[in-house]
């Protein structure tokens, strides 16, 4: 629609007016209606919770619900489902959702690719569905404005009545329990838990262990290593492009490895003074910019970095173009061992540690997630009509049942129980159509992407078929990256417009620099220049906000 | 020649006798009414601090807050000439392609020819500009078509859409490459009304072909030419955002990066709505002025003007 918009105006004025109308004009209704919604939801709060309540006395509660709400779930669609299905709500996962817990979901999804456009659209446009589920820690001032611009519910209250399984697995677990919460100490959301250490790191450095077999080589754990392995891939495998990624994928270039290697990184970090550092300008991430430009000059990094897309990396990953790459070991590791594997039957990927820049020496920083990572975590909104059904429902996931339910499916389906331990079908692993495992998986459960539940360790021993995914957790969670990971910690709502605003500038300049340093199109002497102009964009008021919201976090 | 009479009385009568007319008109009206006029009262909130939650009406009024945070912005100076040399350079050499196009067209005396150059001149309009920026995104790649053409002809291959200088020019000539056929159908049909009989006058008077194109063709369609770059010029600001960002990554920011890209970053991605419709008022009102100068200055110069 927007584009009909656009190319239907004949100037700039009238296309600015129509979206200015859209976001103004219905933004005003939406806020009188909200007024009136929320009135009406906390009288119809009262007395569903006192039902219940009486009803949690009488010990009578029981999954499936008995109700004939249907709660609308706004949501991506995970590119896995999308390859079977159009709506999360037709696959067996969806179906099963439904009839375990009794309430009917109508699930909504966005084009893949403009969710962000699609969230930032319906907030001001303010017709929102019952649940949101969304990167929380995106919503621009935090979480804890989603609440007080009146989108979304405040949970403490509804947590305590209708949710004894979250609660208790907060309760026991005092670390997420402060990670779940705004500074105001406000539950928001039912949350994406990664439910052990190893799931937390998730990305790193992979090579072709085929060709290191044929050229004698180890897998390379040192910045010289690496240069000496790329060198050779260049010059004996005939390999143009050795080392391929694409650069404007955000969490590639977030936790670039050989940016690590120099203890630095291009965002915040916890430093080892325990404040907040910003690390695109230090000291680390110019010798970093200087190496990668001596390989871009030798022709060890692809020269298409800054345009290319996954599916070009895909390509050369798999044809022989690449040796190496940055990456999941399961939608990239896995799948391109699987595509290339047909062809050659020799191609293997290995997984390869942060390097360092001294052999021996242990990596100061890697890639890891918070044990809730800011993805997945689902809000009841301020517009959702029948509370106790949603908080149930979403609640449900985090009993035991609901558990192996996310994670591993139907029971006799998709899993079976051998001695306790739940193993896949071969409905998963060796899908009778033919599908991808991970899209098979996807039909069933959402443990191998994210969602409102505890990720289970279990699935992903099962997940991973080849060596090389099997060992990367162990080698790319081999460094201190664990000390410098900043907690999910929020600017307050008053600091947060002049925090983006410095933030905007900020990441524009730096990742525009960052890639022009790294082509060679500008010097890398004129860094200093670099970093004055980034402090003068308000790089010192923004660590103060920074500073100031950890140290609210640690009180929590 | 009712001059006599008052408007409200001539109006009716107007409207008694020419009803048709009217109700013909007025779906349009309601269009304009609806999708342009209606809107400008959100303009409003390029002088507020909005927030969608607060509402239209609560939200807090800024003044020129906004405005002020775009013009010290670091990015100003760089935003504006980056549009500006982009239209500029769109203009240049966008506007005259579809009229050269048609007057080589309106040459061509083989019908079967004509017609089947104009239709696969005027095909590529009708092609999606997503498919069109993958496909130059593919073939600026470094191993890519463009480069073995490059190659081929003794150049260096690099990936093209990674050069800042490059930029501009593979912009303006892929526009040119989408829009010079559709563009040339309305000059064709102002060619097509040129008065034959000036073409044997001028024959007569010992005029070749050449002769002819500037003392006849030209003048007879000067008018249509006119109106359409008076046209083009009210809109030379607004370049839209859709293929820049399509096109564009962080380094070729600094020739890629126009108004209206920026917006999109700041207002959908990044939820400024304020700040992105005070930049995006403050285009529109340069717009408005260089359609208002480019009009006067026709009106002064060629008799020609849009009102």
């Amino acid at each position: 629609m927007r584009k009909k918009l656009m190319k239907g105006m004949m100037t700039a004025l009238l296309s600015v007016s129509v979206s200015a109308m859209l976001l103004a004009g219905c933004g005003a209704n939406s806020g009188d209606d909200k007024a009136v919604d929320q009135s009406k939801n906390e009288t119809e709060e009262a007395t569903s919770g006192s039902n219940s309540e009486s009803a949690a006395e009488a010990d009578a509660f029981t999954y499936p619900m008995d109700t004939d709400t249907t709660i609308t779930y706004w949501c991506d669609l995970n590119t896995n489902v999308a390859a079977n299905y159009a709506n999360l709500g037709e696959t067996p996962f969806g179906k099963g959702l439904m009839e375990h817990t009794g309430v009917n979901i109508d699930f909504q999804h966005p084009p893949t690719g403009q969710g962000e456009e699609q969230f930032n659209l319906m907030l001001a446009d303010g017709d929102l569905p019952d649940l949101l589920e969304y990167h929380w820690m995106n919503y621009t001032g935090g979480p804890e404005k989603a609440i007080t611009d009146g989108y979304i519910y405040e949970l403490t209250e509804i947590i305590d009545k209708y949710c004894p399984n979250l609660k208790a697995y907060l309760e026991a677990n005092p670390d997420i329990d402060r990670m779940v919460k705004t500074d105001e100490g406000h539950y928001y959301m039912f949350p994406f838990i990664r439910g052990d250490e190893q799931l937390r790191v998730t990305l790193g450095l992979m090579v072709r262990q085929d060709w290191l077999d044929e050229l004698g080589l180890e897998v390379p754990t040192t910045m010289d290593e690496w240069h000496e392995v790329l060198t050779q891939f260049k010059e004996k495998k005939g390999a143009q492009a050795p080392f391929s990624y694409e650069y404007t994928m955000g969490s590639l270039t977030d936790d670039n490895p050989f940016c690590y290697a120099y203890g630095a990184t291009r965002n915040f970090y916890l430093g080892d003074d325990g404040q907040v550092h910003y690390g695109a300008v230090e000291d680390g991430y110019k010798q970093y910019l200087e190496t990668m430009h001596q390989w871009y000059e030798e022709g060890l990094i692809d020269p298409d970095i800054a345009t290319q897309q996954f599916d070009q990396v895909s390509a050369k990953m798999t044809n022989g173009t690449s040796g190496a790459s940055i990456g999941w070991a399961g939608s990239r590791m896995g799948v391109w061992t699987t595509a290339a594997i047909e062809t050659e039957p020799n191609y293997a990927l290995s997984p390869a540690p942060v390097p360092t820049l001294n052999k021996g020496d242990r990596a100061p920083m890697g890639q890891i997630d918070n044990a809730v990572p800011n993805q997945g975590g689902v809000a009841i909104t301020t517009s959702c009509k029948d509370i106790e059904a949603a908080a149930r429902l979403l609640d449900w996931a985090y009993s035991e049942e609901g558990h192996m339910f996310y994670n591993f499916g139907v029971e006799g389906e998709s899993y079976t129980l051998e001695s306790g331990e739940p193993v896949y079908t071969d409905q998963i692993l060796k899908n009778p159509d033919g599908l991808p495992v991970a899209q098979a998986m996807s039909a069933y459960i959402r443990g191998n992407y994210n969602g409102p539940f505890v990720q289970d360790i279990r699935y992903l021993r099962q997940y991973y078929t080849y060596d090389g995914q099997k060992a990367s957790n162990a080698i790319w969670g081999d460094n201190d990256g664990k000390l410098h990971k900043l907690p999910p910690i929020t600017p307050t709502s008053d600091e947060s417009d002049q925090f983006s605003a410095i933030m905007n500038e900020i990441s524009t300049y730096r990742d525009e620099m960052t890639i022009k340093y790294i082509l060679g199109t500008e010097d890398i002497g004129t860094f200093d220049s670099y970093v004055s102009t980034i402090d003068s964009m308000g790089l010192a008021k923004a660590l103060e906000i920074e500073n100031a919201a950890l140290s609210r976090y640690k009180e929590r | 020649m009712f001059s006599n009479k008052p408007f409200k009385e001539r109006f009716i009568k107007d409207m008694k006798r020419n009803w048709t007319l009217y109700a013909i008109a007025i779906p349009m009206i309601v269009f304009y009414f609806l999708f342009a006029y209606k809107p400008m009262y959100g303009a409003l909130i390029a002088f507020k601090e909005y927030k969608p939650a607060r509402g239209f009406i609560d939200s807090p009024w800024v003044g020129f807050a906004q405005f002020e945070r775009f013009f010290t912005s670091p990015f100003f100076g760089r935003l504006l000439k980056n549009t500006v040399l982009l239209s500029f350079y769109s203009l240049l050499f966008g506007f005259p392609a579809p009229i050269i196009l048609a007057l080589l067209l309106n040459e061509v005396r083989h019908t079967v020819f004509k017609k089947t150059v104009q239709t696969i001149s005027y095909l590529p309009h009708f092609i999606s500009i997503i498919v069109v920026a993958g496909m130059i995104t593919d073939f600026s790649m470094s191993t890519g078509l463009f480069n073995k053409i490059i190659e081929f002809f003794g150049g260096a291959a690099h990936p093209l859409l990674q050069d800042p200088s490059l930029y501009r020019p593979i912009y303006v000539a892929s526009d040119i490459w989408q829009q010079i056929g559709w563009g040339s159908i309305i000059y064709l049909s102002a060619l097509s009304g040129v008065d034959q009989q000036l073409y044997e006058a001028a024959e007569v008077d010992g005029a070749g072909r050449f002769r002819k194109l500037i003392s006849v063709t030209l003048p007879a369609i000067t008018p249509t030419i006119v109106i359409m770059l008076i046209l083009r010029i009210g809109s030379l600001l607004s370049i839209g955002y859709e293929k820049t960002i399509l096109l564009y990554n962080p380094s070729t920011y600094e020739t890629a990066d126009i108004i209206s890209s920026y917006v999109y970053r700041v207002g959908i991605l990044e939820q400024g709505w304020s700040y992105s419709t005070a930049i995006g008022l403050f285009n529109s009102v340069i717009n408005l002025v260089l359609l208002l100068l480019a009009n006067n200055f026709s009106k002064r110069f060629t008799q020609t003007s849009l009102w």
